[in-house]
């Protein structure tokens, strides 16, 4: 049947011409469809429950009035004008969050070489690979505390070693300083995703069928020529994937943030999702919060939208003749 | 897109089916008591049960423990789903919300049909749970702000007495301040830090909690006076930044000379440090005697089905042997008068190190502050804190800063 | 590559991994001392260290019943990965009807933070009879898109003329994905492995509001039952810290071997 990779009608046609039996392929490709369905359902169905109504529970909500103590009472755009108009530090909490998935090219390109390094046969290459994946699994609770201390403008190491090598000679308070303390949570947020990125490309480095080498090789293609001409396309959808993952970077970094400054100083590592729930469990402003989530979707699904058209569609597929 | 459709369509029949959805959770005869981040105190929960089943003896107790950080969301999900527990340990101002909305059981007519228990309690404390008139809790434990001093900090500052004003702790704080040190600190979380504006005049609010009443000339010029020192490192940074872990922490690693906190955190920072004992940490009222109370309390939930006797333990909890397990398995005090008396017995025999600290817990009672009754004290919080953070830490000057927080917390004060 | 010119590599590795291991450090260090780290100056070399938060941890909570917990849902969740992504990730991989939109909805249920559906996931999960059941823990994690994505990229590396050849001899078309395709994408399967186990790991959120029965706590939950204000845990917390970190570093590495027979079966020429 035809099972193409690539989105262009093509081989399917070609498959129909010679054959010329439209109804049996007809009936294959009912068959085909059903299967492809079944094998989707599980997933769809557990996102639906756990995603997809909740969300839609978010934009009832963010048109009403409603805490977990009263009945719910229709609000209009109350919430929305709220958020927009008045709410100052909403617009500087999206302005952070903005810049914190601007940042998340840094970790991938990171990941990205220290994927390719770890990728070759050297010596050693499961203790780096364990080392700079094993920051994702720690418990942030912990190492949060560690960050604290390491930004600590009196005891922090940081400090301590910018003194010791003289160039600095104050400490600086980076978490509580409002220009430093933003990026400062970047760079421990980094460090944190930076595991995932590189298990992810790596994922897609082992993918790619290793004779595809050896045939550029026996071409004749030095290495560099081999990497853009096979490693680079081929890992096109790892790399898309990243990219989709850093938009959301700031999901991902929640726990940090929450124990690292808990969104300050004023609101300067606050990002939509921690505002967000603070909003609704902190100050039983489920409602307002709810608008806010929305408008943090919106957004997103955006930038994914764009970074999927921009990947040629189809989650980056690669196009590739069978 | 016929999928899509047909996803939205099932999702929003299974979203009206579970919202209407009542929980048959709850076992008939079973009261569920959700404790702060105590879990520890166990014997003296068990006590509290066996005094309650002397009473109902048909009764489960069911006991959850939560820290802070996670009890807000577990509470507010339990509310939602109808099944919330039935007494809960509140901290700070958070039940207000709860309250103002009509999520708490009004526990007016209780006290006043026991009026024995009512008045065993401490007045100026159980005060602290009364909002529009009417009582939502009772005091579980009591603790309010206070003084540490670091005695080796400030016997090498060569200071030999007991800051007796504002200024005068200020200058001590400056003669201590120094390389890797600084001369004070203050918690900041709930309204903490306010004592230090309420003991040079300022006041937060007029009479009828209608308007803001702190911008004025005296707060823009201890604004500018604070920020100052904390941009010279007299009032460590922290102080506007931290929460409970980063503070005590400081103060005992040895590097800050006075700490305003609540009593709780002398035990912690004890443990923390071995240098802090009777001798070189002095426990003293701030100067002025003004404080904040940051105690527990335990509420009812509206939704209780059994919210009388929810109330019989919450009086075996909150008085007699019940409150005097609870002091002696948590060292703290209690809302009960006669208990506390017994219990600094208790102290001074078992655990005289926290005896200053917790003499200071009785004292000065009219003259707590931070303890508003506001509908929306959270919102509040977060309207202004931020605001005064950013002049602190020089971010914004004083002016802007307090005209700002003006501005946003007579908004909230004003809203629905 | 030849072999002299790894060393340029192993500095580059090194300084990275010096890097990331710094923090990781100090959470091994002050596991093992229970020093209070904000004294000055830092102290690199932990002094008098001893393994007695270790053996705290595991008589202040009951940590054999939350871990068995842990393992049980953290099974759940694993095996429900591997197999449900694998299936929608091989779906994608096809072409059929609104397959531009299905894979816009996957993008889009990405960018819904698990914070805000916890009432709506509680109820819906309430409504199912699912509360405080391993079940119930497990059901949110069981399939995770960006695993989803993961195996669709894997698939596509496959080259097309297998997955015929396996359909000219006879094999069904539901076998494919598990007979011919999932064998020849162990990484992936490796990578699904080690992530659905990290996250269902690691999750604190949801089995916190779900579960109510102390005997159901997970590890995380049972990190967050013992610490209290006012006990002296810093060192226990660490302790707790690396003790629930260790099987997440043994199943990434055991995944590992999946990583090399990858490695050795030739992609030595990049």
């Amino acid at each position: 049947m035809a099972a193409p990779t690539t989105s262009t009608p093509a081989p399917e046609r070609r498959r129909r011409s010679p054959s010329g039996k439209v109804s049996f392929l007809a009936s294959q490709r009912g068959r085909d469809l059903t299967l492809i369905w079944l094998f989707l359902l599980p997933s769809l169905a557990i996102f639906a429950l756990y995603r997809i109504i909740p969300m839609a529970w978010n934009v009832v909500l963010s048109f009403q009035f409603w805490s977990p103590y009263k009945p719910a009472e229709f609000a209009g755009l109350y919430h929305y004008e709220e958020m927009l108009f008045y709410d100052d530090a909403f617009w500087q909490i999206l302005w952070n969050t903005i810049l914190f998935m601007i940042s998340a090219p840094v970790g991938i390109a990171l990941a990205l070489g220290v994927a390719l390094l770890v990728n070759t046969q050297i010596r050693g290459r499961n203790v780096y690979r364990t080392i700079v994946f094993m920051s994702y699994p720690v418990m942030t609770v912990a190492v949060g505390i560690i960050w604290q201390w390491l930004y600590n403008e009196k005891v922090g190491l940081i400090n301590f070693l910018l003194i010791s090598a003289g160039i600095i000679d104050r400490g600086i308070p980076f978490l509580q300083n409002f220009d430093f303390a933003l990026p400062a949570v970047i760079i421990a947020s980094i460090w944190q995703v930076i595991g995932f990125y590189m298990i992810i490309l790596l994922t897609g480095l082992q993918s790619i069928p290793p004779n595809l080498y050896e045939a550029a090789a026996i071409d004749g293609a030095s290495p560099a020529q081999s990497f853009r001409r096979i490693t680079l396309p081929l890992l096109r959808p790892s790399i898309f994937l990243c990219f989709v993952v850093g938009i959301i970077n700031s999901f991902t970094a929640f726990d940090l943030i929450f124990v690292m400054t808990g969104g300050g100083p004023g609101h300067a590592t606050d990002l939509l999702i921690t505002y967000i729930y603070s909003t609704a469990f902190t100050l039983s402003k489920f409602d307002y919060a709810a608008a806010m989530t929305v408008a943090n979707f919106l957004l997103f699904v955006l930038l994914a939208f764009i970074a999927n058209r921009l990947a040629g569609g189809e989650a980056g597929a690669v196009r590739r003749e069978a | 897109m016929r999928k899509w459709a047909s996803i939205l369509a099932a999702g929003a029949m299974a979203l009206s089916a579970s919202l209407m959805a009542t929980q048959a959770w709850a076992q008939d005869k079973k009261i569920t008591v959700v404790t702060w981040n105590i879990p520890y105190f166990q014997d003296g929960f068990n006590l509290w049960v066996d005094e309650f089943k002397k009473i109902h003896p048909d009764f489960e107790v069911e006991r959850i423990d939560m820290k802070g950080t996670e009890l807000p969301t577990w509470y507010q999900t339990q509310v939602v789903a109808g099944t919330p527990p039935d007494i809960v340990n509140i901290q700070g101002g958070l039940w207000l919300e709860y309250a103002s909305q009509g999520g708490l059981k009004d526990l007016t007519p209780y006290m006043e049909r026991d009026k024995d228990y009512a008045d065993r309690l401490i007045p100026e404390f159980a005060d602290n749970w009364i909002y529009e008139g009417k009582q939502y809790g009772v005091p579980l434990y009591v603790t309010k702000t206070l003084l540490f001093l670091n005695k080796i900090m400030m016997e090498e500052a060569g200071i030999d007495k007991n800051p007796e004003s504002f200024d005068e702790m200020m200058e001590m704080a400056e003669k201590m301040t120094g390389e890797g040190k600084s001369g004070f600190m203050t918690l900041n979380f709930d309204w903490l830090y306010w004592p230090l504006f309420k003991m040079n005049g300022i006041d937060f609010v007029n009479e009828d909690l209608t308007e803001a009443a702190f911008n004025t000339p005296e707060a823009v010029a201890l604004v500018e006076r604070l920020a100052d020192l904390t941009e010279r490192g007299v009032i460590d940074k922290i102080s506007w930044t931290g929460r409970w872990v980063e503070p005590n922490g400081a103060f005992a690693a040895g590097t800050v000379g006075m700490l305003h906190a609540h009593a709780p955190a002398y035990l912690w920072f004890k443990s923390k440090g071995e240098w802090v004992n009777e001798d070189t940490v002095d426990s003293i009222a701030l100067p002025g005697g003004w404080a904040t109370p940051n105690s527990h309390s335990l509420v009812i939930s509206e939704g209780s089905k059994h919210p009388d006797v929810a109330w019989d333990f919450v009086k075996i909890a909150t008085s007699g042997v019940g409150a005097k397990a609870m002091g002696e398995g948590t060292n703290n005090l209690t809302g009960d008068r006669e208990v506390n008396a017994e219990l600094m017995k208790y102290f001074e025999a078992n655990v005289p190190a926290v005896v200053p600290a917790l003499q200071t817990e009785l004292e000065n009672l009219d003259k707590l502050t931070g303890n508003w009754p506001f509908a929306k004290d959270a919102a509040i919080k977060e309207a202004f804190y931020p605001e005064i953070q950013a002049a602190m830490l020089g971010q914004k000057s004083a002016e802007d800063a307090l005209n700002a927080a003006e501005q946003k917390v007579n908004r909230i004060l004003r809203s629905r | 590559m030849t072999r002299t010119r790894h060393w340029p590599i192993h500095l580059a590795l090194g300084l990275v991994s010096a890097i990331m291991l710094l923090p990781f450090y100090w959470v091994l260090k002050t596991s093992l001392t229970g020093e209070n780290i904000f004294v000055y100056p830092p102290a690199l070399l932990p002094t008098d260290p001893h393994p007695f938060f270790y053996v705290d941890v595991w008589y202040a909570i009951p940590f054999f019943r939350y871990l068995v917990n842990s393992v049980v849902v953290s099974a759940l969740v694993v095996v429900a990965n591997v197999f449900l992504n694998a299936m929608a990730g091989y779906a994608l991989t096809r072409d059929f009807p609104g397959k531009a939109a299905t894979i816009m909805l996957f993008l889009s249920c990405m960018m819904i933070p698990f914070q805000v559906t916890i009432i709506p996931a509680y109820l819906i999960t309430a409504q199912m009879g699912l509360l405080n059941s391993y079940f119930g823990m497990a059901l949110p994690l069981m399939s995770t898109i960006v695993c989803i994505f993961i195996f669709k990229a894997s698939f596509e590396a496959i080259p097309k003329s297998l997955i015929e050849a396996a359909r000219i001899d006879g094999v069904p078309d539901w076998m494919i994905v598990f007979r011919i395709v999932m064998p020849l994408t162990k990484p992936a399967i490796a990578t699904n492995v080690i992530l659905a186990f990290i996250w269902s790991w690691n999750s604190f959120l949801w089995p916190l509001v779900i579960v109510r029965d102390v005997e159901m706590q997970t590890l995380p939950l049972g990190l967050s039952r013992f610490l209290s204000v006012v006990e002296d845990t810093t060192g226990a917390l660490y302790a707790f810290c690396v003790m629930v970190l260790v099987p997440g570093l043994v199943i990434f590495l055991l995944a590992q071997k999946e990583f090399i027979t990858g490695l050795t079966s030739g992609a030595t020429k990049g």
